[in-house]
Order: C-alpha cells, then sequence, then structure tokens
C-alpha cells in the first residue's frame, strides 16, 4: 500500500531557531496516527504545516500523491479539531456542523439533515439547537469532531483535544473518537503529550523531541524497542543502566552498579566494549528477600516505598544508580524502606539502547 | 449596615439623581423661564419645541452630524484596531499613544487649536468642520471599545473557519464579523454619543450654519433660560433610558418563547 499522507524533509526555522529539521514521515489511509513529545518539540508545528497555518521553511506535504504545500489553508479539506474546540459561538451546535457544508454550496436544507446526522453519529441526537455555551466541554468536543468530519476531509487533525476535560470524561472521549475514526475510516493524526493517550489510542506513536522525529512505530514496539533514551524515558517509567558491552558472542554487558547482565537481543549489532544504555521497565525487575536461583541478581537499598493500593513503587540504589520497581500491593510487605533486598530479572527484559 | 450608612447612602444618590428628575417636572412648566417648583403645568413648551425651527434645525444637524462622525470614526477605527491589535510593526507604540491623544488633550485645546486650523482651511461654521473635529474626539473612544473586544476574539475562531472551507473574505464575513459585531454596535454608539454631546468644540467652529444642540441649549440657557431646554433635556433622558432598557426587554421576550424540551438521550 503506497502512503497517503507523506511528509518529505519538513523543515521550519524561526530566525536562528530550528523548530522542525528534517521532518520525514508516511502515514497510510486510515490510519491513526499520535505526534507525542513535549511541549516545543515540533509536534504542534508539524501539524499547523500539514494545516497550512504555518508555511514550511523547506520540504513538501503530500496528500494521495499530490502536493498541497503551495495550497491555503481552505483549498485543503483538512479538518481540524482544536484543544479548544473553538466552536463559533454566534451559531448553534447544528449550524457550527453546516458550516463547512454551507462554504461547500451544500443547501441550508440539505446541509441541515447531513449536519444531524453527524451529530447523531458523535451521540448529540437532539442537542442540535443549543449553542456552544450551553453544552458541556465533553459535548463541545463532540459538536467540534462532527464539524470537522462532516465535510468528509481527507485528513482529520487532533490537537491534544482531550487537554481540557477532567480524567473521566477523557477516557470515554478516547474511545469515543477511536470508535468514530474507526466508523469512517478517516485518516487521522492526533497530536498530544500524554503518553497513555498515544499508547491506547494510535496505530503509530511519532516521537518528537526537539524538531526532530526520535522514532515512529506501533505503540508496543515504542515501549518494548524504544531506539533511544529520550525515547525510553518518556514512555512509560524506565530504568536506564549505563553499560558497557563486554562479550557480543554472550550477549553479556558490564555495568558499574550490576556486574554482568544478561540481555536477549538487540536491534544493532553490538560491538564489544561499546557504550550502550540498558533498559530494564520496573515492572520486569523481581523483588525478592534473597537471591532468586537462576537470574542474575543484584542488591538494592530501599529508599521510598509508594503505594498504589493494587500496585506499588519501590524506588531505591544499587550502587550509584537510582532503581525503580514496580510490585504488586501484596508483594509489597517483605521490605522495608532502609533494608537492603535483592532485585533480578530475566535476560527477555533487558533492551539494550545504542543511542 | 447601620443606619447612619444607609441615610447617607440614600442622600447620596438623591444628590446626583436629582438634576436628572429635576428637569421633568419643569419641562411641563408654565413659568416663562427656568423655574423650580413650576408654578403650573401645560404642554406648551413641547408643542414649542416640535414647532420652532430655531430648535429644529440644530437638532437636525447634530443627528446629521453625529451619523456622519460616526460612519467616519468607525471606517478609519475597524482597521486601525485590526492592525494595532493583530499585526507587530516599527512604531507600533507611538501609533497606540496617538489614537489615544485627543481623549488626554482637553477639549479646549482642541477647540481653540481647531477654530485656527479650520479657519484657514475655510472650515469653520461648516457642518464637515464640526463632523472632521468630533471624529477626531470619537476615534479614541471607539478604539478603545474595540481593541477590548478584539484583543479577546479567539484566532483559533478563524483557524477553523479556514479549515472548514471558508476563504478569508468569508471567514471575515461569516465568522469575525458576526463575533465582534456587539463590540462594533457599542463602539459605534459612544461614537455618536460622544458627538451629539460635544459642547466645547461645537461652540468654537459650529456657528450658525451648522448650529449643534448642545450648543443651541447652552446659548439659550445664557440669554433667555428658555423652558425649551427643560424639554430637550427630557426627551434625551427618557431616549437614554430606553436605550439602556431595551436590551432587558428583548432577552425576557426571547426567553418568554418556548424552546424545545430537553431530549431524554444521555451525552457526556
Amino acid at each position: 500500500m503506497t502512503s497517503y499522507l507523506e511528509l518529505s524533509n519538513i523543515t521550519k526555522t524561526y530566525g536562528h531557531f530550528t523548530a522542525l529539521e528534517n521532518v520525514s514521515l508516511s502515514v497510510d489511509k486510515g490510519e491513526f496516527v499520535t505526534f507525542l513529545g513535549p511541549s516545543g518539540s515540533g509536534k504542534t508545528t508539524t501539524l499547523m504545516i500539514i494545516a497550512g497555518f504555518e508555511k514550511a521553511t523547506g520540504g513538501t506535504v503530500k496528500v494521495g500523491g499530490l502536493s498541497i504545500s503551495e495550497l491555503a489553508p481552505h483549498q485543503r479539506n483538512i479538518g481540524i479539531v482544536f484543544q479548544n474546540y473553538a466552536l463559533f459561538p454566534h451559531r448553534s451546535a447544528v449550524e457550527n456542523v453546516y458550516f463547512p457544508l454551507q462554504m461547500r454550496g451544500v443547501s441550508r436544507a440539505k446541509g441541515m439533515k447531513q449536519a444531524e446526522d453527524m451529530l447523531s453519529l458523535v451521540g448529540l441526537k437532539g442537542f442540535g439547537h443549543r449553542h456552544p455555551k450551553e453544552l458541556s466541554g465533553g459535548q463541545q468536543q463532540r459538536v467540534a469532531l462532527a464539524r470537522a468530519l462532516v465535510f468528509e476531509p481527507s485528513l482529520l487533525l487532533l490537537d491534544e483535544p482531550l487537554g481540557a476535560l477532567d480524567k473521566n470524561l477523557r477516557e470515554q472521549m478516547q474511545i469515543e473518537i477511536k470508535r468514530i475514526q474507526r466508523s469512517l475510516g478517516v485518516t487521522t493524526i492526533f497530536v498530544t503529550h500524554d503518553q497513555s493517550e498515544a499508547m491506547s489510542m494510535s496505530d503509530r506513536i511519532v516521537v518528537f523531541e526537539r524538531g526532530r522525529i526520535e522514532q515512529a512505530a506501533a505503540p508496543l514496539d515504542i515501549y518494548h524497542r524504544p531506539q533511544t533514551s529520550f525515547v525510553a524515558s518518556f514512555i512509560g517509567e524506565s530504568n536506564l543502566i549505563p553499560a558497557t558491552i563486554c562479550c557480543a558472542g554472550n550477549k553479556t554487558a558490564k555495568s558499574l552498579a550490576l556486574g554482568s547482565v544478561d540481555y536477549a537481543g538487540a536491534d544493532n549489532v553490538l560491538l564489544d566494549g561499546q557504550e550502550v544504555t540498558l533498559l530494564i521497565r520496573p515492572e520486569h525487575i523481581k523483588l525478592s528477600r534473597n537471591p532468586v536461583d537462576g537470574r542474575r541478581n543484584a542488591f538494592m537499598t530501599v529508599e521510598t516505598i509508594v503505594n498504589y493500593g493494587d500496585n506499588a513503587l519501590v524506588i531505591g540504589r544499587a550502587g550509584d544508580i537510582p532503581l525503580r520497581v514496580r510490585v504488586l500491593g501484596a508483594d509489597v510487605v517483605i521490605i522495608k524502606e532502609g533494608e537492603e533486598c535483592c532485585v533480578s530479572w530475566t535476560p527477555d527484559s533487558v533492551f539494550v539502547i545504542t543511542k | 449596615m447601620n443606619t447612619f450608612m444607609r441615610w447617607a447612602g440614600c442622600f447620596v444618590v438623591l444628590f446626583i439623581a436629582a438634576p436628572l428628575v429635576i428637569v421633568v417636572p419643569m419641562s411641563f412648566s408654565n413659568a416663562s423661564s427656568l423655574q423650580f417648583p413650576p408654578p403650573g403645568y401645560w404642554l406648551g413648551y413641547y408643542r414649542s419645541y416640535f414647532t420652532d425651527m430655531d430648535w429644529l434645525i440644530p437638532t437636525w444637524n447634530s443627528i446629521l452630524i453625529a451619523s456622519a462622525t460616526t460612519i467616519l470614526t468607525m471606517a478609519l477605527v475597524v482597521p486601525a484596531t485590526f492592525a494595532l491589535v493583530r499585526h507587530k510593526f516599527r512604531g507600533k507604540g507611538f501609533a497606540d499613544l496617538m489614537m489615544l491623544m485627543p481623549m488626554a488633550v482637553p477639549h479646549i485645546v482642541m477647540a481653540v487649536g481647531y477654530y485656527s486650523y479650520f479657519g484657514e482651511l475655510k472650515l469653520v461654521h461648516t457642518h464637515l468642520g464640526v463632523i472632521l473635529a468630533h471624529t477626531c474626539l470619537s476615534v479614541p473612544i471607539a478604539f478603545l471599545v474595540l481593541s477590548a473586544n478584539l484583543k479577546g476574539f479567539d484566532r483559533n475562531l478563524e483557524r477553523a473557519a479556514q479549515s472548514l472551507g471558508a476563504s478569508p473574505t468569508q471567514t471575515f464575513l461569516h465568522v469575525t464579523l458576526p463575533i465582534l459585531r456587539p463590540g462594533l454596535i457599542i463602539s459605534s454608539l459612544f461614537a455618536f454619543i460622544q458627538s451629539f454631546d460635544e459642547t466645547v468644540v461645537a461652540i468654537f467652529i459650529s456657528g450658525r450654519d451648522a448650529e449643534t444642540l448642545p450648543r443651541k441649549m447652552f446659548d439659550s440657557i445664557r440669554q433667555e433660560a428658555d423652558p425649551v431646554i427643560a424639554v430637550i433635556s427630557t426627551l434625551l433622558f427618557f431616549l437614554v433610558m430606553i436605550g439602556i432598557a431595551a436590551p432587558y426587554f428583548a432577552s425576557a421576550l426571547r426567553s418568554r418563547v418556548p424552546k424545545p424540551s430537553r431530549p431524554a438521550s444521555v451525552a457526556y
């Protein structure tokens, strides 16, 4: 399948500041792609370049094989949901949804019917006559979504649309957006700085950092096989341990803090003596009073225990390396703060990061 | 609140409101000059206001000048406000200051300036002269009101409109203009009232040919204290009261129109 949205070497500079540097990305038709990154990483700038509100300093944007770089925003046929929804306050919900159809010359009778149907799809049947200020945050969000979808856009762009909602509502809307996106099959770019949102909604996550793409991969790949330390630390909790490959043939690395560490595999060719970073996720570390047979063990001094009920986070130190361990709530009783205990893991849970 | 404070409050309100209200009985008075309390009542001065050309012509002049001032003011202020609020350019601070200058300079100073300057241009004693001078005084007021509105305007609304297929012109007509409408109405209203009410500049430059209502009233109170002044004050007073009350009545009427009943379906 050929790619539908294609960004090639997008660069954006403001004076001497480089906001984006050679960003290239291909998105398939119907794919749900999330741009994830801290603020100022370039994810929103990229979105604004796709929408046409920002002009790239270099590079091209293609949709369906045709370059849209020279088109004005209103000629691009791209639906956008803004963080603050940007509903027109002087129009009722259904008139908001009718707006893009009106701009396309659809008659009022036909367009209003279509707008009502779209409101039903997003679960707002019967709310059409209300004005934006008479709707709750979640309802406004749905109207904004309906408005961005009613004209069958070639792309749907969502700019941190869930940022203003409270936690429960946010989870409901995540599921809702995903459902609507699937049922319409619209190619979607979702921008967020919330990693759990990115994990739960996306077909693919693109991690941005300092104007570059750090990694673009499926959520679980991003989580289990991060290509850079930044990705590993930004997504999920992580223990990043500096180490040296001591014997690539035996798949063993040596760390000052943990001694010899076996790893199962790596995405890159490793050489003896190479400096690497080892990633061990906190939930993959086992905590015990005594060393466990058949595993590499290390000693850790427990500093803090944070209880969450169903699980607990144990923060400690092995040598001069801080370690975080996730344990089940029931298991936390075996240790106390200030005590020394054993940590162990299997080679499968060690991932070697070369960058 | 203790009793003394309450009485003090009532006294202050009475003191401030009395001059507003006192003109009402005086306008129905049959005394030959302004006098309170009136010796008797009749409607004669209302008749003389509505039949005397000496009063009707200044009234017409005032309406004409205020309307033209409003149109000219808005034609200047709308583009200027967009430029000053939305764009950064060299000399913006200076331009901002110049927009507000006429409000800071005392009217009497402006009036003397116009008198000598417009004299050279043969604009003294003309409608055009008064309109230009009043526009200068109305611009800062209209600018202040409109720029406050425009600063609070969410630019994402315009971006949203564009992404939905509206060209820049359509965006302005369908989104920017309707949302700014209250601000535009209020700033034109202020521009109009400013001109209608302005006396100092009018005394200096309106002359007999372009005599405005405030100027005529001022002349009249100095020369004969004609009770028609009380009639005009009363009419203006009620006109303003109606203006203030109209939005409340309008919204009260609107809320009496039954709305479709709430749908039973639940949405988040």
